[in-house]
């Protein structure tokens, strides 16, 4: 779909989704990182085994379908070359804190000098001006200053972030969306655009009916487990079953296949099948109308009935009777899902290690112009040589002095 | 040039609900498309049904949960099980350039909107059809929320304190994560449909593009066997890392530290407390091993402070800080207003609300959403009138036909 493009990405371990999304769809992804690498290849977890530069999994996993080269932007080489291939690319990611090409002399307005039609996203955590533009930030303190974690976590305890760092992939793929927005605007304007991605707005967008709800209602939501806070009453998600937890939602669709269930098991008498009018329990729950069980014994024999069965029991009848019965999968639960299997999703991405690892495969199915994967994470310096000299027709000496003596 | 908008002139018929389907026409509608969001009026879309409610009043026209993601529409109500509903979809699919639908899989065919019925009446069009689990497949017909994917996906196992069951992420995790990859998708095909003229169907799994942001934990998972789980605000790799109390009611700074640079700064931002020179926190991994002592100190410190000074002062020494902000806590960040990030928009039922801005500025383009969300049925008769070009004896037969609704 993109395959007329190229994408020059000088991410470093923030925002590396972005290139990839836009290299599944079919750009040409070009790597620019500094001589000693990325800050992205510093970025746990590590491989066990792996070379050094090529232990970051993290930078594995959001650099494929790019080629890598490494540029010196302090010599005056590197950034010619750089401005060279500013030339012939359609789209630019940085990721510097803030704008780090601007304080080389590299920045937008330079830059459209050289392609009065490319693309220049940055991506930084609270935006590129601002009070906050210069902070220093983290997964953990954007998760926070964006919103989300004041409604993660038990009332008892601190608010919690989710243990996998996620803000720069939302903001990453934020990244890949404004970029293909703004690459409209060019093609209406003409014009060379700038694109200010703030991790912390990304962020904000996860919270949903959160983000402005003081304003309305006139009280902040607060966290509370797992409960779905849905005004009159809240309702557990989360359930122990035999071997771990499920997450089922307890409404009229849910328990008018679940109740006779509960009746096989003698869990509730057979008169609930008929003593309520299942289908369209949770609206008068909710509205405070008369219902024939309380949310409580609906509750209890929700409790009661999945203690008995394991994650996958359910998952499995739910799937044959049409009730949402999902297993809280680690892992491992994960990789053993059958319709990730059936749809054919997993790659196999064969690691720097040698090892071969199990990887999330393309993002979406497209009837006449399929995304594909062409080609793994690079190596430091991998296509160095192939890039330089085929695109700006620079030589093996000019390719050493501008990617600081990493000729690859 | 400055009011030229990415998306004037570009048509979407959107008939997705709940999240990731609408989210995603947001984008376009937001940056100048036309798009008619297609509505029942039974079953509502359940975002009507829940909060927050203006003023903690409940009706369907007076919750923000719809309201802020369906900004920048045209809304009409129409019943697609109508023959007459049935007719004017089909208008819609003829006059878009884009179509968003959302059913559980075979719903749209069976209703006669699918991709193939689409591309009859309309060969060019880009057709994306988005649920749980994709098209095909055993569990294609899995139809639940975002709530069940991310716990499918390993988000529910990955939030939350290791000795209690699992929190979860806020509700439904991975209609936060989808709109923007579908979005991209169909701004890509829409721009190989301007080069080639071909149009096409897309198949977006709401689970496949989530796992995405467990990529590198699955691959870990693969080689060494390692599964992640929940580890309150702790990192792996990391310490101290964590939320801590400050003064008032329910307060928190979170502090983050990754590197010996940011330690030491962190010392000096508490003044270089004697505990801290003890050898056993000289290391990174001394420090993930003693991290309860870490953390009972910087409680202890924290605790009597007040939240934004104390973020501001460990932000000036060099240490990653930040508040745990709520919604009301927004409304006064100074970096969101120095963004214009919230937006008053004058809803039709609320009135004047804020809505949340967009996650990027583009340089010389005021990006806001461009109008509120449609109370069900607003532009009933603009839509028919003015978008499909129906006659006055057409809407007239449309209404007794009760295909409006």
């Amino acid at each position: 779909m993109l395959s007329p493009y190229t994408v020059l990405d000088l991410t470093g371990g923030h925002g590396d989704l972005a290139g990839m999304l836009l290299g599944d769809m079919g750009a040409a992804v070009i790597k620019v990182e500094p001589p000693g690498g990325s800050a992205g290849r510093g970025e746990p977890p590590f491989l066990d085994g792996g070379p050094e530069h090529e232990r970051s999994l993290p930078f594995f996993a959001f650099n494929r379908n790019k080629q890598g080269i490494t540029l010196d932007l302090e010599t005056e080489a590197g950034q010619n070359a750089l401005k060279g291939l500013v030339e012939k690319a359609d789209f630019l990611f940085e990721s510097g804190q803030p704008a780090t090409l601007d304080s080389l002399g590299l920045g937008f307005d330079v830059l459209k000098e050289i392609n009065p039609k490319i693309i220049h996203v940055a991506i930084s955590a609270y935006g590129l001006d601002g009070p906050y533009a210069d902070y220093p930030a983290s997964d953990l303190t954007i998760a926070a200053m964006g919103g989300p974690m004041s409604l993660q976590g038990v009332p008892d305890r601190a608010p919690v972030r989710i243990s996998v760092p996620q803000v720069w992939l939302h903001a990453g793929s934020e990244a890949a969306t404004a970029a293909l927005i703004a690459h409209a605007l060019m093609l209406r304007t003409g014009e060379a655009q700038f694109v200010d991605i703030s991790a912390q707005t990304a962020m904000i967008a996860t919270m949903l009916q959160g983000i402005s709800a003081h304003a309305i209602q006139g009280r902040d939501y607060q966290r509370a487990g797992s409960l779905l806070q849905l005004g009159q009453a809240n309702l557990p998600v989360v359930f122990d079953c035999a071997d771990g937890y499920i997450v089922l939602i307890p409404s009229g669709p849910t328990l008018v296949v679940m109740v006779p269930w509960f009746v096989e098991d003698g869990v509730v008498p057979e008169s609930w099948i008929d003593a309520e009018e299942w289908p369209t329990y949770h609206v008068r729950l909710l509205q405070g109308q008369p219902v024939s069980y309380s949310a409580e014994a609906v509750l209890s024999a929700i409790t009661k009935y999945v203690a008995n069965y394991t994650k996958n029991h359910l998952l499995e009848r739910g799937l044959r009777e049409g009730v949402a019965l999902a297993p809280v999968n680690d892992m491992g639960d994960l990789t053993g899902f059958q319709q990730l299997q059936e749809r054919d999703y997993w790659l196999q991405a064969p690691l720097p290690n040698g090892i071969d690892a199990r990887t999330p495969g393309l993002v979406a199915r497209l009837s006449k112009t399929p995304m594909s994967v062409r080609s793994w994470a690079p190596a430091l310096g991998e296509h160095n040589g192939q890039v330089l000299n085929t695109l700006l027709g620079m030589s093996a000496e000019e390719i050493n002095l501008a990617t600081g003596g990493k000729a690859g | 040039m400055a009011d030229l908008l990415p998306f004037d002139g570009l048509k979407v018929a959107d008939f997705s609900w709940v999240l990731v389907g609408p989210t995603t026409a947001k984008y376009f509608a937001d940056h100048g498309a036309t798009v008619v969001r297609v509505e029942a009026a039974a079953p509502l879309d359940i975002l009507r049904t829940a909060g927050p409610f203006k003023d903690g009043v409940p009706g369907a026209d007076r919750t923000q949960f719809f309201a802020e993601i369906n900004t920048s529409k045209l809304g009409i109500s129409l019943d697609l099980k109508n023959p007459a509903g049935l007719e004017i979809a089909k208008r819609l699919i003829s006059w878009a350039d884009v179509v968003i639908e959302s059913f559980r899989p075979g719903i749209a065919d069976s209703l006669g909107i699918g991709y193939e019925a689409a591309r009859e009446i309309n060969p060019s069009v880009v057709m994306a059809s988005t649920c749980l689990m994709g098209q095909t497949g055993g569990a294609a017909a899995f139809s639940g929320y975002g709530f069940h994917a991310a716990s499918i996906a390993g988000f529910y196992e990955t939030t939350g304190w290791p000795d209690l069951a699992p929190d979860g992420p806020w509700v439904a995790y991975t209609d936060g994560v989808s709109p923007r990859i579908l979005a991209a998708t169909i701004m890509a095909a829409l721009d190989h449909r301007r080069r080639t003229g071909q149009g096409q169907h897309i198949d977006a799994a709401q689970l496949e593009m989530s796992l995405h942001f467990l990529s590198p934990q699955i691959m870990d998972y693969s080689t060494s066997g390692r599964s992640v789980t929940r580890n309150g605000n702790r990192s792996q790799f990391f310490a101290p890392q964590g939320a801590y109390p400050c003064a008032g009611d329910d307060q928190w700074c979170t502090i983050a530290v990754e590197t010996e640079e940011q330690w030491k700064a962190l010392q000096r931002a508490m003044g270089i407390p004697a505990w801290a020179q003890d050898a056993k926190f000289d290391s990174m991994e001394g420090r993930l091993e003693n991290h309860d002592a870490i953390d009972q100190h910087i409680g202890e410190w924290t605790k009597d402070q007040e939240t934004t000074a104390l973020m501001q002062s460990l932000m000036s020494h060099g240490v990653p800080a930040g508040m745990v902000q709520r919604s009301s806590d927004l409304e006064s960040d100074p970096q969101l207003a120095h963004r214009n990030y919230f937006r008053t928009l004058e809803h039709q039922e609320m009135g004047p609300v804020p809505y949340a801005g967009h996650q990027f500025r583009i340089k010389g383009y005021d990006n806001g959403p461009r109008f509120p969300a449609p109370v069900l049925g607003q532009h009933n008769e603009q839509v028919l009138r003015e978008v499909l070009g129906m006659t006055d004896e057409e809407i007239t037969e449309a209404i007794i036909a009760e295909a409006i609704q």
